[in-house]
């Protein structure tokens, strides 16, 4: 049997770990128990709470409030992991400097996303942002729509990404993406983006711009660009959205083609 | 000191290329449009060798050397001006004479055009006049009649502008002269060229052409040896060493004359096998050195600070090889030689209630058994005195080090050139790893970003009383961990002391290494937590760095001290149970010689087994056992660590990665990086404790030596297996010294236990060198008394009593006192030293500037001298161009006003840009005019290409 002393000297341990990783903690915390907690009360999901939240909250129209609401209800009430006000700000600088007619967006979520390029976005440029889950597309064409961005601008795909980029440029006639968005699954980034290189879509001077490559991370998609030669990339060092103290990044490429 | 001076002179170098940049291009256009008269003149348009041949005719038609000379030299710039064309226009097309790589190329088009500028002042002078009235020639060709008038009177404003040109020249030369070497080398470098086109036979060679292949031949030796200093990339240097060592193999031998030449071959041959003799000696001695190959791959592939941890590593292994060695010789051999055998005396043998389990693992693991009573420990030994000299030995060769490490390092001072110190000297030149180099670079941006913080919040400081309150707090966090980890160590120490009593063998393996685990587990635990808690106080990471070590020393140290302590406790028991065996003793013997006299008076003594004699405890084995268990627990702990911490989980994060849903490599376990504070103190601590147990324990160095070796190879392994190169890569040559102190400090530490047991606690009574004397140190006198001289023993008691001895101390303090207040007064001189060089660097910077100033103001004037007389030929002509004359007046005016402004606060860039290239005056004058002649304002090329033109117009 091991003697009491013995593990009293492992309270330092526990300490360390404990002060370590608060921030992992309070994140398990907020993302995941609160979570569980509020679906068992309330009986909706998510985003329709996140949903409810924006539409008393926010006023109609104005893609400032909206995305205010959004802030304040992700901070202070529960998680949502969409790309927060601090990268976003990098993401708009972005937007301002490519200025970029054809954009692609995937993974959607409940549109906050969206919202915020639709809204930096030049005069006649068009946003097709792509959504897996049924339910949450519903949601994120519900905020757009109130956000009073209308199907001219913002084109909703409700279907898995590596459906619709083989046909984007059969069915949505495109010829050239200026600025390509990920923020879906993090796995299917490096195959989307060899997808998206495939299709020939990507010109010299088209960025895309990767959410969540350090944490949840991406580690293939990073190996792979810092491989392949066909971008100029860097990382934008951030934390997390809504979070102090996770180390997080997003990754800016901008495709230059065969040299 | 030699690493920062190429930094700096590499950083001259840039800086002069980049004031020339502007004369560069300003060459290159001049060389440009001449080359293009010489093209249409036709006849000595591409090959250089026709152009060479002409030359050396010429040449040796004179004959005389110094012609000569100025025929190379000039030879030399036609070539280059041609290959220049080459490169520049690409229109020659036959590139194949210079098959070089690409870089190498840009390097010699850079050479050349220096080279040619270089050449210019002396062009001036030298060159020929002929070639002058040719070129001209073509050019007047060339440019067509109905813009000569604009020529002529451009010509007589450039010639002006030519001569300010070329004093500007002349300063950039001197100030390229700065990295006069690179200039030099060039130079050697087109003679090699020269003299390898030349290709002629030795024996064919006029004397003065001998005298400069030797002069050749030896610029080329200096070059060699000087290449390694040199700011170049790599690939230059081998190029150009290897260029250089072709032509001194090829030449050197040609340069003696008949007899002579041979005993020069042989002699130079001999020289080549002696420095390939060296070389593989030097090879050799670096083999020879241990780990160091070893070292060097860690170093390049961590950088210095890790390696510096090795580094000390070794120094530990050679210091405790020595100790090792002094034990053994003096204490270990010579008792189990000339001592007498085990089994002799009780002391020496294994009592016969222990005999059974003597043998089994258990015990002997425990350090009981067998191994308590050999030559491992204290009580074994019968009468010795040679231990002092250990500690004596590691006295000095400590505080040795330490000096010598002080002289390295007391060189600079962090406070002055802060910035400079950081840009120039920041980059650890070991490194061979890019990713480390990576981390290197990302550190450094991050020290400079820092400085600048740091700099900005010098001035203002916002919260002081939030960011003190935090720091008091983390200090009593920290206080309150260390006295709980000592409480911790003294309530297990206590309570073993109750196991020990009760008998060992009723309690778990557990409960009996229960002092070792609790002290292993907390000396590897609080680390952390100390490293958590000073995240409150945010500190600079070099002053947090620091602190953390304080810490974690004050930690060790408490609980080194709390088990001694704890120890002392014990003796005392183990002193009073002595009391009561002695007692028991007594009356058995007392017995034994009753039993014995009354069977038979005449009966010899009765002979009693050594193993059958009752004995003391022997509180000095008891502590060498407690020692070796500690070090033991704590090797064992160390590797388990190392295995666990560092192996297991590298594994666990590079196969698991697979499958995990988020980066486990960058994200939040990561691989572990080499800790080398931790491990740095660790060391420290169990040289300490080495130190302070090889008194009652003679075998712990031997035991040391085995776990550096081990640990050595192990930790060796484990960094460069499962370790990454750290987030934040410091040099570690600062540190050095801190390590020795905390070395000598520990020493001292360590010795004061030691001394005090000796001091205040009687031996006991029946085993050790001391046993039957009152006090330790009583060994001393009688060695006086019975091995010395006795007129040394008078000495000696006079020389100790108080009346000599206080004088003698008061004495030493005094000295002490003066030496340390002259090094402080010499300290001083050495910073009011530095701070006149600084000052007077900064007025000669000052009198270079008004020097600039001055010849920018002679410039005017001369300017303004000549604008009057260039007006003339142009009022003669009363010509067509009348209105644009008068514009280009206002457009004079206007510049006039312009320079005039520009003079009175002088604008720094103005001086070099002005002389160099663009003359203010045509781009003024476009200006005004609203582009109306062919040339764009800001395009200067075509008014370049006058104004070189014109000056040799005037000379025809």
């Amino acid at each position: 049997m091991v003697s009491p002393a013995i593990a009293l000297a492992f309270i330092p341990l526990l300490l360390t770990v404990l002060i370590r990783c608060r921030f992992y903690f309070v994140l398990f915390y907020r993302a995941v128990l609160v979570r569980i907690w509020r679906d068992c009360v309330t009986g909706l999901s998510r985003e329709e709470r996140a949903y409810q939240y924006v539409l008393t909250h926010a006023t109609p129209g104005d893609p400032e409030s909206i995305l205010d609401a959004f802030d304040v209800w992700c901070s202070k009430v529960e998680f949502i992991s969409t790309i927060g006000p601090k990268k976003g700000k990098v993401l708009d600088r972005m937007l301002m400097e490519q200025s970029p007619l054809t954009v692609l967006e995937l993974g959607s979520h409940c549109g906050y996303t969206t919202v915020r390029i639709a809204r930096s976005l030049p005069l006649g440029a068009r946003l097709y942002s792509v959504e897996m889950d049924q339910r949450n597309a519903a949601i994120a064409e519900k905020i757009i729509r109130l956000a009073g961005f209308d199907d001219d601008t913002v084109e909703l795909i409700v279907n898995p990404s590596d459906e619709v980029i083989p046909r984007l440029r059969s069915e949505y006639g495109l010829e050239r993406l200026d600025f390509v968005f990920m923020d879906h699954w993090k796995k299917c980034y490096l195959p989307d983006l060899q997808m998206l290189e495939g299709t020939g879509l990507l010109g010299k001077g088209s960025m895309i711009v990767a959410d969540n490559v350090l944490f949840p991370g991406a580690p293939k998609f990073l190996r792979y660009i810092r491989k392949s030669g066909l971008y100029e990339w860097k990382v934008h060092r951030a934390t997390l959205e809504y979070s102090r103290g996770i180390r997080d990044g997003m990754a800016e490429l901008v495709f230059q083609g065969i040299k | 000191m030699a690493m920062l001076f190429a930094t700096w002179k590499h950083c001259v170098y840039v800086f002069a290329t980049g004031l020339e940049d502007e004369v560069d291009t300003f060459q290159e256009e001049h060389e440009r449009e001449r080359h293009r008269g010489k093209r249409r003149d036709g006849e000595r348009a591409k090959k250089k060798k026709r152009a060479n041949g002409e030359r050396r005719k010429r040449a040796s038609n004179v004959g005389q050397e110094e012609e000569k000379l100025q025929a190379r030299r000039e030879k030399k710039g036609r070539r280059k001006r041609s290959s220049s064309d080459q490169q520049a226009e690409g229109r020659e097309g036959d590139e194949a004479e210079q098959p070089t790589t690409k870089s190498s190329k840009a390097a010699k088009t850079r050479k050349n055009v220096k080279n040619e500028k270089t050449r210019k002042v002396e062009k001036e002078e030298k060159e020929d006049e002929a070639d002058d009235e040719e070129r001209n020639a073509k050019r007047k060709k060339k440019h067509g009649s109905n813009k000569k008038e604009e020529n002529v009177e451009d010509g007589n404003k450039h010639t002006v502008k030519e001569k300010a040109g070329e004093v500007k020249k002349k300063k950039h030369k001197k100030v390229v002269e700065t990295s006069s070497e690179k200039e030099t080398s060039e130079e050697e470098d087109n003679e090699e060229e020269d003299s390898e086109e030349k290709e002629v036979r030795p024996e064919t060679l006029t004397p003065e052409e001998l005298e400069t292949l030797k002069e050749a031949v030896d610029e080329r030796k200096k070059l060699i040896q000087g290449l390694r200093g040199k700011p170049w990339a790599m690939k230059k240097k081998l190029v150009t060493l290897r260029e250089s060592q072709e032509f001194v193999e090829k030449y050197e031998g040609a340069l003696g004359k008949g007899k002579g030449r041979k005993l020069y071959a042989y002699k130079v041959m001999m020289t080549k096998k002696w420095m390939k003799f060296k070389r593989d000696f030097e090879n050799f001695k670096t083999a020879c050195i241990p780990w160091e190959m070893k070292i060097k791959e860690i170093e390049s592939h961590f950088g210095s600070s890790v390696a510096s941890y090795f580094i000390f590593l070794r120094w530990m292994y050679g210091i405790n090889m020595i100790l090792f060695c002094l034990t053994f010789g003096l204490v270990m051999v010579p008792e189990a030689l000339m001592g007498r055998p085990y089994g002799t005396i009780p002391r020496k043998t294994v009592p016969r209630a222990e005999a059974p389990s003597a043998m089994d693992f258990a015990v002997l693991w425990d350090f009981g058994g067998y191994a308590q009573y050999s030559v491992l420990f204290y009580g074994y030994y019968n009468n010795q005195r040679a231990i002092g000299w250990l500690n004596a030995y590691s006295y000095m060769v400590v505080i040795r080090t330490m000096a010598r490490n002080a002289n390295e390092s007391g060189v600079g001072d962090d406070n002055s050139f802060n910035f400079s110190w950081k840009m120039f000297t920041s980059w650890d030149y070991l490194i061979g790893n890019p990713e480390t180099a990576d981390n290197k670079f990302a550190s450094i941006t991050t020290i400079f970003k820092e400085a600048i913080l740091e700099e900005q919040e010098s001035r203002k400081d916002d919260n002081i009383h939030l960011t003190r309150f935090l720091r008091v707090l983390a200090n009593f966090l920290v206080l309150c961990c260390l006295a709980g980890s000592g409480y911790l160590i003294y309530f297990v120490v206590r309570r073993s002391q109750k196991f020990a009593l009760d008998g060992l063998e009723n309690h778990t393996w557990w409960e009996r290494n229960e002092v070792n685990m609790v002290m292993s587990l907390l000396g590897m635990f609080c680390p952390m937590l100390f490293d958590v808690i000073s995240a409150l106080e945010n500190y600079h990471p070099r002053v947090a760095l620091q602190w953390q070590l304080g810490r974690i020393f004050a930690l060790f140290l408490g609980n080194l001290y709390t088990f001694i302590i704890a120890l002392m406790d014990e003796i005392n028991l183990k002193r009073e149970e002595e009391k009561i065996v002695k007692f028991n003793i007594t009356t058995w013997e007392a017995s034994l010689y009753n039993i014995s006299a009354s069977e038979n008076s005449t009966a010899p003594p009765v002979t009693i087994q050594p193993a059958d004699v009752p004995r003391g405890p022997c509180w000095e084995t008891m502590v060498g056992q407690e020692f070796v268990r500690l070090i033991i627990s704590d090797t064992m702990t160390t590797y388990i660590t190392l295995l666990i911490g560092d192996f297991l989980r590298a594994v666990l994060v590079r196969f698991l990665n697979y499958c995990w849903c988020w980066d486990l490599e960058a994200g939040f376990p990561s691989y572990s990086e080499f800790d080398v504070s931790g491990n740095v103190l660790g060391l420290i601590f169990n040289q300490g404790m080495i130190w302070m147990g090889a008194f009652y324990a003679p075998c712990l160095p031997a035991l040391n030596l085995l776990r550096l070796h081990v640990s050595m190879y192990l930790q060796c392994w484990a960094v460069m297996c499962c370790n990454v190169p750290q987030e934040r890569v410091f040099k570690a040559s600062g540190s050095n010294n801190f390590y020795m102190a905390m070395l000598l400090v520990i020493l001292f530490l360590s010795t004061l236990p030691a001394i005090y047991t000796i001091v205040t606690i009687p031996p006991s009574f029946d085993c050790g060198p001391f046993s039957g004397k009152k006090r330790m140190f009583d060994v001393i006198q009688e060695t006086l008394e019975s091995d010395f001289p006795t007129w040394f023993s008078k000495v000696f008691s006079s020389a100790s009593n108080p009346g000599l001895v206080l004088p003698f101390i008061l004495l030493m303090v005094l000295a002490i006192y003066y030496l340390q207040s002259t090094s402080k007064s010499y300290k001083e001189a050495n910073v009011d030293l530095k701070k006149k060089l600084q000052t007077q660097n900064e007025e000669n910077k000052k009198k270079n500037k008004l020097a600039a100033l001055k010849a920018q103001m002679d410039l005017e004037e001369a300017r303004k001298a000549a604008s009057p007389s260039a007006e003339h030929p142009k009022n003669n002509n009363a010509s067509p161009d009348q209105e644009a004359d008068e514009e280009e007046d206002r457009g004079r005016g206007q510049r006039m006003y312009h320079s005039k402004n520009g003079r009175s606060p002088p604008p720094p860039r103005h001086d070099g840009h002005l002389p160099a290239t663009r003359a203010p005056v045509p781009r003024n004058y476009h200006h005004g005019n609203q582009g109306s002649a062919g040339y764009l304002p800001g395009f200067p090329r075509e008014s370049e290409a006058r104004m070189h033109r014109v000056p040799s117009l005037q000379r025809h």
